[in-house]
């Protein structure tokens, strides 16, 4: 089975207020169809980690491959390209278009792919809330829902486009445990049904117990996988 | 739901979470575009209407004999050497030198020309205007009356009277409408001229004339050129002007030029005649130009203002929209489309409230007398105004939102996302 990702030699510094090397040497790989969970302590890089590999920060050294391309050869148009038709993300914070329906917000990403019809867009946006068991909350506004549901929305709307992988950065960090338990259920019937790859933040050891594999980051480096 | 790019929902969104400040951005341009339409509209109406005027008044081609100023001395002819210095004082210009020697063959010459629709020979006089103990000074037109009309439409400015009874009534007048009020003289009153060499001529009102061109009423007469004639003591052919009306009052710049080489006379073209007339109308048309430069740019500040504070407040949806693989040029044509909204729909507005502006005070009646006399205020409003006005709106705000834009579109999600 083909590794969706894979860095080699990753680093990445931040050079303001003052230098500092969040990132350090990483090799990892991520299959296809591979649950993956990132931990370590606070301020360990996860989320910086999560940012480059989901190319949204381009200010690295050292390469990623995803899908067998070498990101650092791909314009801004091209990474926005990749982002949209194979990368689903859900951020620690929910980050709703808060004025937009549920559906709507679901259905942005897709809209942009423009791969389907709108009815088919819808019917599919449908699907997705179905399956987080947001159905009755579609015709909403956004900034309507408790948190809860808004990050479920927010999972909803990075399925939409049936990515190759998702990255969550704890995704499930403002969620009670069985909203949290019903968030793993869907990630492990995505790898199972749609074999697609999965990448989750979290703090919670018993979440990142019952994943594939545990990345562990310390000051930047790997050190275990 | 939306239509097949989020963009345009995504843009009204942004707006109607700030109505307030929307609808103040979208009156800076209304106002902006309204004032333009009024304002070019009546000041191109009004330069249309005084160049109809002055077409009318003025000949599209003159030709006149100047006097030599410089004319060489019989003395410095005889003793033409250089090493030999002539001085002669109070050298005066000769008097018949004003004369166009066979105006009338020109004349004739020029009726055969097929890009002429009239000639007119002018003979013109100072003279004072006397009825009863009423004396005024002013200048007696001396003309072919028949030809004349063809050139001015006199016909159509006569406010009484008839223009033939100047051919019938060998001491007809006519006088302007302004000058007749000074002289407090009616019709068929009787009225003395006297010229400047002294020769007095008593004269009869056939008729009152309104040119429009108010310094022209308050002091010009027609007579009949034989009269003029008399007035000046000189014989039946001496003409000084020949006026001529073109067919196409476009070439009369061309022509000019040609009649000057044919005939060797000083011609002068209406444009080249009013010419400080049109330089004044080239400073009001700047002038208007830049108050609504200035009113759009205010107006785009407006709007410039207002997308950096949606920018702002919005910077999430900029980071979400970018990490679901929205572009760069899709988040900039979102801003570019919420400054054109503002555009059109304030724009819209303001051609509208321009429009009844225009009406509202075009039937005001004002009975203006100043440069020109009109009862009314005339408006040019030629479509192309309004498109003009619409679309020089649509580029102001189209400059204004660029910059916001591109900012927004130049944002780094990932920034964005660390700093909540
Ligand atoms: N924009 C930034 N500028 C400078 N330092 C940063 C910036 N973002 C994160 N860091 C630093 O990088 C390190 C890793 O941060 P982060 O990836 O957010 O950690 P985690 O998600 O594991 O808690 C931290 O020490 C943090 O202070
Ligand atoms: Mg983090």
């Amino acid at each position: 089975m083909g590794n969706i990702i894979e860095t080699k030699n990753l680093s990445k510094s931040f050079h303001d207020p003052v230098e500092f090397q969040a990132l350090k040497n990483i090799n990892v790989s991520i299959k296809q169809g591979e649950f993956a969970s990132i931990v370590g302590s606070s301020g360990s890089g996860k989320s910086t980690l999560l940012y480059v590999l989901s190319t949204l920060d381009t200010d690295y050294t050292g390469h990623i491959f995803f899908d067998g391309d070498d990101l650092s050869l791909k314009s801004k148009n091209d990474l926005a390209e990749i982002r949209n038709e194979k990368i689903g993300f859900v951020f620690q914070f929910h980050y709703l278009l808060p004025e937009f329906t549920v559906l709507e917000n679901v259905c942005l990403p897709a809209l942009k792919l423009a791969k389907y019809s709108e009815e088919e867009i819808r019917e599919r946006a449908y699907q997705k809330l179905d399956l987080l068991g947001l159905r009755d909350q579609a015709l909403k506004k956004a900034n309507k829902l408790s948190g809860g549901q808004q990050q479920r929305v927010a999972i909803a709307r990075a399925l939409i486009n049936e990515p190759k992988i998702i990255f969550g950065d704890e995704p499930t960090g403002n969620l009670d445990s069985k909203n949290s338990q019903n968030v793993f259920e869907i990630f492990k019937e995505l790898k199972e049904k749609f074999n697609q790859s999965i990448v989750v933040v979290t703090h919670d050891q018993h979440f990142a117990e019952r994943t594939d594999r545990i990345i562990t980051l310390s000051d930047g480096e790997v050190i275990s996988q | 739901m939306f239509k097949k790019s989020p963009v345009i929902k995504i843009a009204l969104t942004h707006l109607l979470a700030k109505k307030r400040q929307t609808i103040v951005a979208m009156l800076g341009v209304t106002f902006g575009i309204a004032i333009f339409i009024f304002q070019a509209g009546l000041m191109s109406g009004f330069q249309a209407y005084f160049i109809d005027e002055t077409v009318n008044t003025t000949a599209n081609i003159r030709i006149y004999n100047e006097a030599e100023k410089n004319r060489k001395s019989i003395l410095s002819k005889l003793y033409a050497d250089e090493n030999k210095w002539v001085v002669v004082q109070n050298q005066k210009p000769k008097d018949e030198l004003t004369k166009i020697k066979n105006g009338y063959q020109i004349i004739a010459a020029l009726e055969k020309d097929s890009r002429v629709l009239g000639v007119s020979p002018f003979l013109g006089s100072q003279a004072i205007f006397k009825v009863g103990i009423a004396q005024i000074a002013g200048r007696v037109s001396g003309v072919d009356i028949i030809k004349e009309n063809v050139l001015f439409d006199v016909s159509k400015n006569m406010r009484q009277g008839d223009i033939t009874k100047l051919q019938t009534i060998p001491n007809g007048i006519i006088l302007g409408d302004g000058l007749a009020e000074l002289l407090g003289a009616k019709m068929n009153d009787n009225i003395s001229i006297t010229s400047p060499l002294g020769v007095t001529l008593e004269m009869k009102i056939v008729g009152i004339n309104h040119s429009g061109l108010t310094e022209v009423d308050k002091s010009r007469a027609y007579i009949n050129i034989r009269n003029a004639q008399k007035l000046l003591k000189v014989d039946g052919s001496y003409i000084t002007d020949i006026n001529i009306k073109l067919k196409d009052f476009n070439q009369a710049e061309a022509l000019a030029k040609f009649y000057h080489q044919k005939f060797g006379f000083k011609t002068v073209d209406w444009k080249e005649a009013n010419a400080s007339v049109f330089s004044v109308f080239k400073i009001q048309n700047m002038v208007t130009y830049l108050i609504i430069a200035s009113i759009l740019i205010v107006s785009g500040f407006g709007i410039f203002n207002i997308l950096m504070m949606i920018i702002y407040e919005k910077m999430p949806d900029i980071a979400i929209l970018k990490a679901i693989g929205y572009k760069d040029s899709d988040i900039k044509k979102i801003f570019l489309t919420e400054s054109l909204i503002i555009g059109m729909l304030g724009g819209l507005l303001g051609l509208i409230i321009g429009f009844f502006m225009q009406k509202i005070v075009g039937s005001i009646r004002m009975d203006i007398k100043g440069f020109v006399s009109m009862e009314y205020l005339r408006f040019n409003s030629s479509p192309g105004f309004y498109v003009f006005a619409y679309f020089f709106g649509l580029l102001a705000t189209a400059i204004a939102g660029y910059i916001p834009a591109r900012k927004a579109a130049k944002m780094d999600a990932i920034d964005i996302i660390r700093s909540k």
